[in-house]
């Protein structure tokens, strides 16, 4: 417990002490009350397993308020994170980054939901003591071992429409010293829907779009006294995918496919003190990716070792330090680029946490970046967390950060277009935000509210821009991006009469604008950015009784533009998806039957201009779980 | 009692479940398909007013965002016609639009990306038919009146039917083929090389045509990337390399004679790091005009290429260039940012004042100026 509890929780509230665990409620969205002013969240495996046979994206764009901007079923799905771009969110897996060091992001389609067992997502700068650049804030998935099990094995197969087919096997065994985790994944997919193009004013079929992926985890925990965790970590994956063309394409022979190999690996020593706690990680990633069509094939291969330290010194009344030290060494080599290409980067941290009373909290958090020997400038962040009532559980919290992003690999080295003298971007965040939750006595009813306002205000962002007469893009430091808004989310549940419902809610409204122009021509200025929603907003509703199982989940993403200048948009769509459950039990096996229904409605859209998006379309899983 | 007070429960449940779904309902009401909107789209004018004359500006729009377009702008009544395809035929132009030729009443515009030809009936803009079948086409010319010659960037040069409409020969070539002239019953036609390979590795020249043949019957060496390629009244051909996107040597301008299939002159731009682009020549045919940040003109009986442009960028993107046939007017567009919608700047070729300037669309790119239609023959 004390061990998953501190792997979990992120160095803000590494404080130990127990996760709230409600007996008859099933948490699966909360917010910690206590982050010294920076906001976090947490999804927990209960949303999750579910949805096995889906990629992060799906889990994203239904239950946070992150935009997903999804180039189609199993397409290419970036994030955009509080109006920013998809350079500014950092995906981590246990704390290690999986951003590829070459585009600086993650196509979260590659991230099977079957290789984690939680996430948790860092508002803004809440990701600052764990690496800099995230901007928008870091989606961590975190994989934990659970000490009392014994085994416990999974085994899932869902059949989904447009000859979609997705197998999952999960085993963990162990005692109380040791648990190891094995996962597999497997899923393909023609995914040859039907949609109108209205190019051609006729139903097609969409072509070009299979996909074929698998993946494989091995985890092995050990415990070595009350004191010492070690764990090591593998992951591999494996995807090739089609990427089909837009809808304007009528090339008949057209063809592009891009194949992902990727395996991370982790080590990791825990070691736990009354007064203090060391974490070592050193991570190793080795991915290849291959592009090919009718005129290029590229490979690019790169590796990446990662090295983490942090420390935890409590032994000082009220006062924690913490300081972290990073090294993470690059080493690319790209068809696109010219030879082989490094990067160096020394990250120094520190934590200063302070509760002034029982209910004022401070924090304090300062980084020093070095990369390839030049220092990235200072990066100071400061919150303060107040929860003024000692019986209502309200807390208001403010944080002020400074934050920098290093640009790309891509940006630095692409052949010709490459720009050596490409300098950070810089991000100045103000945040305030209020967190209440609430549950009865008799823990039958809870809720859980956060509601934040945050301004950004992000100089010189790296856009490619045509040079020479259009002929050629590259990378520069134009772009002056403010990005406000709000996030809400509320979360509520209820036990009445057997019946447990629960309905959680994330709502966000985001103005996110450029304030510069970079021409005499140019009328970007106050617009928002393209691709970013003002609104965003998605609900489930979930009821069970007994065993039967119904949730109901709804997402509106409102207009997106199509230009600076505002004037062409992607008007905005919502979109219904419905799950039924039905779990039967013999002793210490349950079997587990689901029926998935996307796009209840129907709707006939595109998300992303010329990107057809499947109809309504279902999939059917079978799930059995032996457990001891 | 507890079967009644659980069936009230599940009734209320019930109740409450059917108005959070109805709400949603609503909210999911609207059919109508989500596509792209762009406002203030509007068919070309209609009127029958020979008085007035203008140009078609194509707009190619992002690469694979499908959002072609073309500009229709009235230069009698400065009047701006959007999206006039879409507007006139309800279905979108296509995915990167390069440009478009008038043959015999009809418009014959190359969407490059959506590898077709969309053919329509001037001057209502309606779609009459897609030649399709390309390789990636980048330009048309007609040839005679039974056939064109289509350039295209990955394979062969296609040769259409101009009265089938459909493509009923090939040229082999090596890869990419860019501009064409036309010379006496010979095509001279700018080759890159293949489009995969660096500018190290493509052997770029000039091929030369025999249009009654269909075959290749010489060629000349060129500098990298040869593009525009034009005709001057003394029967010179011009043509421009751009050196590369890569920037592998100094652009160049070349002149040839046709006659003797030579490169008789060549002009080397003075620096590796020039790119200019856009070779047009105005009706006369004695001057020349490109851009290279700004707006250069050239008379083709000049010595050397001029050192400072005609008319400066001050900042603007200027991404496609026009000779007004009738007038000589210079037409450039500024793609600004390639991410919103474009202008198009009008000035005068002898003082280079700004005459006019028109809100264009998405990435701005070429021109065709219309013969003026015949009195009678409008529909």
């Amino acid at each position: 417990m004390l061990f998953c509890c501190y792997t979990q929780k992120t160095a803000f509230s590494q404080k130990l002490k127990d996760t709230l665990h409600l007996p008859e409620i099933e948490v699966k969205l909360s917010y910690s009350i206590k982050n010294y002013g920076f906001k976090q969240e947490k999804i927990d495996s209960g949303l999750l397993i579910p949805h096995l046979d889906a990629d992060l994206s799906t889990i994203l764009s239904q239950y946070s308020p992150i935009f997903i901007k999804s180039y189609g079923n199993g397409g290419v799905a970036t994030t955009s994170f509080r109006g920013t771009s998809a350079n500014h969110t950092e995906i981590e897996w246990n704390g290690i980054s999986i951003n590829s060091p070459m585009l600086g992001q993650s196509d979260l389609s590659q991230v099977p939901v079957s290789q984690f067992d939680g996430i948790e997502i860092l508002y803004g700068a809440a990701g600052l003591a764990k690496t800099i650049g995230a901007f928008g804030g870091v989606v961590n998935l975190v994989t934990v071992p659970e000490w009392n099990n014994r085994i416990n094995l999974t085994l899932a197969q869902t059949v989904a429409s447009f000859n979609t087919y997705a197998s999952n096997a999960n085993i963990a065994f162990g005692n109380q010293n040791i648990q190891s985790v094995t996962k597999l994944n497997y899923s393909s997919s023609a995914n040859d829907f039907p949609f109108y193009n209205d190019q051609t004013l006729q139903r097609e079929k969409q072509r070009n779009g299979a996909c074929d992926i698998g993946g494989f985890t091995e985890e092995l925990f050990l415990r070595i006294g009350r004191k010492n965790f070690l764990s090591g970590r593998a992951w591999y994956s494996q995807d090739i995918k089609d990427i089909p063309p837009v809808t304007t394409n009528q090339n008949p022979n057209y063809i592009a496919t891009q194949k992902d190999r990727a395996l991370r690996s982790l080590i990791e020593w825990i070691l736990l003190n009354p007064k203090f706690a060391i974490t070592v990680r050193s991570a190793f990633v080795d991915q290849y990716m291959n592009y090919k069509d009718t005129s290029y094939n590229d490979n690019h291969q790169y590796y990446t070792w990662i090295n983490k330290i942090r420390f935890n010194y409590s032994g000082i009344r009220n006062l924690s330090i913490k300081p972290g030290l990073d090294l993470t060494y690059d080493w690319v080599y790209s068809d696109a680029y010219n030879g082989a290409k490094t990067r160096s980067t020394l990250g120094l941290s520190s934590e200063f946490s302070y509760d002034v009373r029982r209910n004022v909290e401070l924090l304090l958090i300062v980084r020093q970046d070095v990369i390839d020997g030049k220092a990235v400038p200072f990066v100071p962040a400061f919150g303060v967390d107040w929860r003024p009532f000692t019986k209502v559980n309200l807390s208001l919290a403010a944080n002020l950060s400074k934050n920098y992003r290093y640009p790309t690999l891509n940006d630095l080295y692409w052949a010709v277009s490459g720009n050596p003298d490409l300098t950070a971007e810089t991000d100045y965040a103000g945040e305030l935000g209020l967190t209440y939750n609430y549950n009865n006595k008799k823990g039958t009813f809870f809720i859980e509210s956060e509601l934040s306002g945050y301004y950004n205000k992000m100089i010189d962002l790296i856009v490619w821009i045509p040079v020479s007469g259009g002929s050629l893009w590259k990378p520069m430091n134009v772009r002056e991006v403010v990005s406000r808004g709000l996030d809400l989310g509320l979360n509520m549940s209820c036990n009445v009469l057997g019946f447990t419902l629960s309905l959680n809610n994330n709502y966000t409204y985001c103005r996110s604008t450029y304030e510069k122009a970079t021409s005499p021509g140019d009328a970007s200025v106050g617009h928002q950015v393209i691709y970013v929603p003002v609104h965003l907003f998605n609900s489930t509703l979930a009821i069970k009784y007994l065993d039967f199982s119904l949730s109901y989940n709804f997402n509106y993403v409102s207009r997106r533009y199509l230009g600076t200048d505002n004037l062409s948009f992607m008007p905005g769509y919502n979109l219904s998806n419905i799950f039924l459950g039905k779990n039967i039990k013999f002793s210490n096996i349950v079997v587990s039957l689901q029926l998935q229904i996307n796009n209840l409605f129907n709707l006939d859209y595109q998300s992303i201009a010329s990107i057809p998006m499947p109809g309504r379309n279902y999939g059917l899983t079978i799930r059995f779980n032996f457990k001891k | 009692m507890i079967v009644y007070r659980t069936l009230f429960s599940i009734k209320r449940l019930y109740s409450i479940l059917s108005i959070i779904i109805l709400i949603f309902g609503i909210f999911s009401c609207s059919k109508s398909p989500i596509r792209i909107v762009d406002p203030g789209q509007q068919p070309p004018p209609s009127s029958s007013d020979t008085s007035h004359r203008g140009v078609y500006v194509i707009d190619e729009g992002n690469f694979n965002w499908g959002n072609s377009s073309v500009t229709y702008i009235d230069l009698t009544d400065s009047v701006v016609s959007k999206n006039v395809f879409k507007s006139v035929n309800d279905k979108d132009l296509g995915d990167v639009a390069e440009g478009m030729k008038i043959f015999n009443g009809k418009g014959f515009i190359v969407v490059n990306n959506s590898n077709k030809i969309e053919v329509v009936s001037l001057p209502s803009f309606k779609s009459f038919t897609s030649i399709t079948g390309f390789n990636s086409p980048r330009a048309i010319e007609f040839i005679d009146s039974s056939k064109a010659y289509v350039t295209n960037l990955y394979k062969d040069i296609s040769i259409v039917d101009l009265k089938s409409l459909t493509i009923t020969k090939t040229i082999s070539v090596p890869n990419w083929t860019e501009g064409m002239v036309k010379f006496k019953h010979y095509v001279f036609v700018s080759c890159v090389g293949a489009y995969s390979l660096p500018n190290s590795q493509r052997r770029a020249k000039l091929i030369v045509i025999d249009s009654d043949l269909d075959k290749i019957v010489d060629s000349i060496a060129s500098g990298k990337e040869p593009l525009e390629i034009v005709l001057d009244k003394r029967e010179k051909i011009w043509v421009l390399c751009s050196g590369g996107y890569d920037q592998y040597e100094a652009p160049t301008l070349i002149r040839i004679n046709p006659d003797l299939m030579i490169a008789e002159k060549i002009f080397t731009f003075p620096s590796i790091n020039d790119a200019p682009s856009r070779l047009c020549i105005n009706s006369l045919g004695d001057t020349l005009y490109f851009l290279k940040d700004g707006i250069f003109q050239m008379p083709v009986t000049s010595s050397a290429i001029p050192g400072t442009p005609f008319i400066p960028s001050n900042g603007h993107l200027f991404y496609g260039l026009g000779i007004d046939p009738v007038n000589g007017n210079i037409f450039v567009t500024d793609a600004v940012d390639f991410t919103q919608n474009g202008w198009v700047y009008r000035y005068n070729q002898l003082t280079g004042a700004l005459l006019n300037s028109y809100a264009a669309e998405r990435i701005p790119t070429s021109f065709c100026f219309p013969k003026q239609v015949a009195a009678g023959k409008k529909k």
